[in-house]
């Protein structure tokens, strides 16, 4: 049944590691430097536009929320039973971004043909640095190097993923620089999210209502068109883009007449914005059904509704 | 449980210190207290979804919003025997984002970006993104509608200018706090570049109430600005006695390249929370303003 060559018996250790991240338990230091080792042999093989089969469940945005990524497994199917493929953003925000990213590199090396993770713009060194990642790996381990082994293997995560010829899955979206798939085929990818570029455009674009590309002053990818989309599925033979990268009230939102889609699948994000979370399913004969849900129940973290009173000025 | 009990023997105390106080807390399901003549009420709303966004986009006449506008949520401080309420949410203050129609701020990278695509496709969004608004509160005086005839439907609130501070050794004072609350009315985490929030909290003591409306961004690598409302009003010793509310504004601004030129870091990091880094971002706009009343 396993579709791994190894044999069954080498997978205690891992299996032991899958079921205690699963309780949301972090690894030490040593098992994640030895877990991202294996990681990188596996995702240094995969294309910058990785293909994958269906049936596949796709998600979005993460952020660390450890709890509703259990949901969303609870409520997509087990791994390896389900089959997914996640568009990034797996750490910052939430409280966490350890388990979380450990969990699904676990699972990757586990199970690599079951599982896809792309990168997202927070894979990153620079944004982990601002916005909870860095901190977080600081507070669990006392020192930095587990925000910098996993800083290091976000570089191999691949960008993109084409999901039976027909579907082109990414975090951001379109770029200028970027007419066919062919062209993201040849790019080295094994680098820091430029500032600039084809690359960086991948992580950080936006659909937007207006046509064209549009240049945003704050400088953080381009937004592209009705018309952009349209040309670009046209040349690559696509029916659809998914992506993620921007917060959705009901979870997922479709765009340019159903040539884009946006999931998102962290519920309440920042457990606080009351959102719902979704996750795409596309089956053997590549039909598609949205799965909605609601944040799990929480134990244990901070209930950011009950606010201590302060005496502010 | 530990905790469990600790937090009901304080919510105990609280009970106990707003009884003394003369007040009651509003019914079950509501959030907020009745005191001194006062009815200070918070709502917390998830935010808004796709088709009131395209609703407030049509209103506002604007293609772009906060990722996260909090559009039900709200605060609203009534006084029962003038009618006069002060109020604060997210519509409003995106309509004053919109009148006042800052230009973009424009950041380093954003220059590059240009040269790249066709110019025939392509459209410079030229909005101001990180939604600055000059917005302090919304005020109103609501009255029984059969009553306001002929003149009366003309009269209504103004601020002018006061040689009164806000007495902040009341406000130092520790006093009990009966009512606390903090609202978020929008934010945009700017696509990751910095933030934009507009918050407000309020504090309820058995003399006084003390409000702060925040407008918090930080722009990573260009800037910061920090536009703080703060409202006061003591209780004086009769609760159908006209109020005097206290209003100050005070607008700080300041670039990463002056922060740097100073010795300051100007990395983005260190400057994740306004109270810690206040005391280092200029002041460009102080004013005192006191409430006044139709006479």
């Amino acid at each position: 049944m396993s579709v791994d060559p190894v044999p069954s018996n080498s997978h205690g250790q891992i299996d032991e590691q899958i079921s205690q991240l699963m309780q949301c338990k972090p690894l030490s230091e040593q098992e994640v430097r030895v877990l991202c080792e294996k990681a990188k042999e596996i995702l240094m093989e995969e294309s910058n536009v990785q293909p994958v089969k269906s049936p596949v469940t796709i998600c979005g945005d993460i952020h660390g929320q450890f709890h509703d990524l259990a949901e969303l497994f609870r409520i997509g199917g087990k791994c390896p039973d389900t089959n997914y493929l996640f568009m990034g953003d797996y750490v910052d925000r939430g409280y966490y971004s350890v388990e979380t990213v450990t969990l699904l590199v676990a699972l990757k090396v586990r199970y690599p043909q079951r599982i896809t993770i792309l990168r997202g713009n927070h894979e990153s060194r620079q944004i982990t640095q601002v916005y909870g990642f860095y901190d977080e790996c600081l507070r669990k381990y006392g020192n930095a190097n587990v925000w910098k082994i996993f800083t290091d293997l976000f570089d191999y995560f691949p960008l993109t993923a084409l999901v039976e010829s027909e579907i082109f899955c990414l975090h951001g979206g379109l770029s200028p620089s970027i007419e066919t798939l062919d062209n993201i085929r040849n790019f080295d990818r094994v680098q820091e999210v430029p500032h600039e570029g084809p690359m960086c455009d991948l992580l950080w674009s936006d659909p937007d209502d207006r046509c064209g590309w549009g240049i945003s002053p704050r400088g953080a990818g381009y937004t592209f068109g009705q018309d952009i989309s349209e040309q670009f599925n046209h040349t690559n033979n696509l029916k659809l883009i998914a992506r993620a990268h921007q917060l959705v009230m009901e979870g997922f939102n479709w765009g340019h007449e159903q040539k884009v889609v946006t999931i998102f699948s962290a519920p309440n994000y920042c457990y606080r914005c009351g959102n719902m979370a979704s996750i795409l399913e596309v089956d053997d004969c590549k039909g598609h059904t949205f799965i909605q849900f609601e944040p799990a129940p929480r134990r244990g973290e901070p209930d950011v509704t009950r606010r201590t009173p302060d005496y502010f000025l | 449980m530990e905790e469990t009990r600790e937090a009901e023997q304080a919510g105990e105390k609280v009970d106990e210190n707003l009884k003394v106080a003369g007040g009651e807390l509003l019914p079950v399901g509501r959030s907020g207290l009745r005191l001194r003549g006062w009815v200070v009420e918070s709502r917390h709303c998830p935010i808004i979804n796709s088709l009131a966004r395209e609703q407030w986009e049509e209103k506002l006449v604007t293609s772009h919003l906060p990722e996260m506008v909090f559009g039900d949520s709200s605060l609203t401080l009534s006084h029962e025997k003038t009618g006069v309420k002060i109020s604060f949410n997210a519509f409003d203050a995106l309509s004053e984002w919109k009148q006042e129609g800052l230009p973009p701020v424009e950041v380093p990278a954003a220059a590059k970006w240009k040269f790249r695509s066709k110019p025939s496709q392509q459209v410079i969004l030229d909005y101001d993104y990180t939604f600055t608004t000059p917005y302090c509160g919304s005020e109103s005086v609501d009255r029984d509608p059969e009553k306001v005839e002929g003149s009366d439907r003309n009269r209504s609130l103004s601020w002018e200018d006061s040689s009164e501070g806000i007495d902040l050794v009341a406000l130092a004072s520790k006093e009990p706090i009966l009512f606390y609350d903090e609202v978020v009315l929008y934010e945009d985490e700017l696509a990751d570049s910095g933030v934009s929030l507009l918050t407000v909290k309020v504090r309820v003591m058995p003399h006084c109430w003390f409000v702060l409306l925040r407008f918090w961004l930080r722009v990573d690598g260009v800037l910061m600005r920090l536009r703080d409302t703060r409202f006061y009003c003591s209780f004086g010793s009769d609760p159908n006695a006209i109020p005097i509310i206290l209003r100050e504004n005070c607008w700080r601004e300041v670039t990463f390249q002056d922060l740097s030129a100073q010795g300051f870091s100007s990395d983005s990091a260190s400057y994740s929370d306004p109270n810690l880094i206040m005391q280092r971002i200029p002041v460009i706009m102080k004013k005192i303003q006191k409430l006044r009343f139709p006479d």
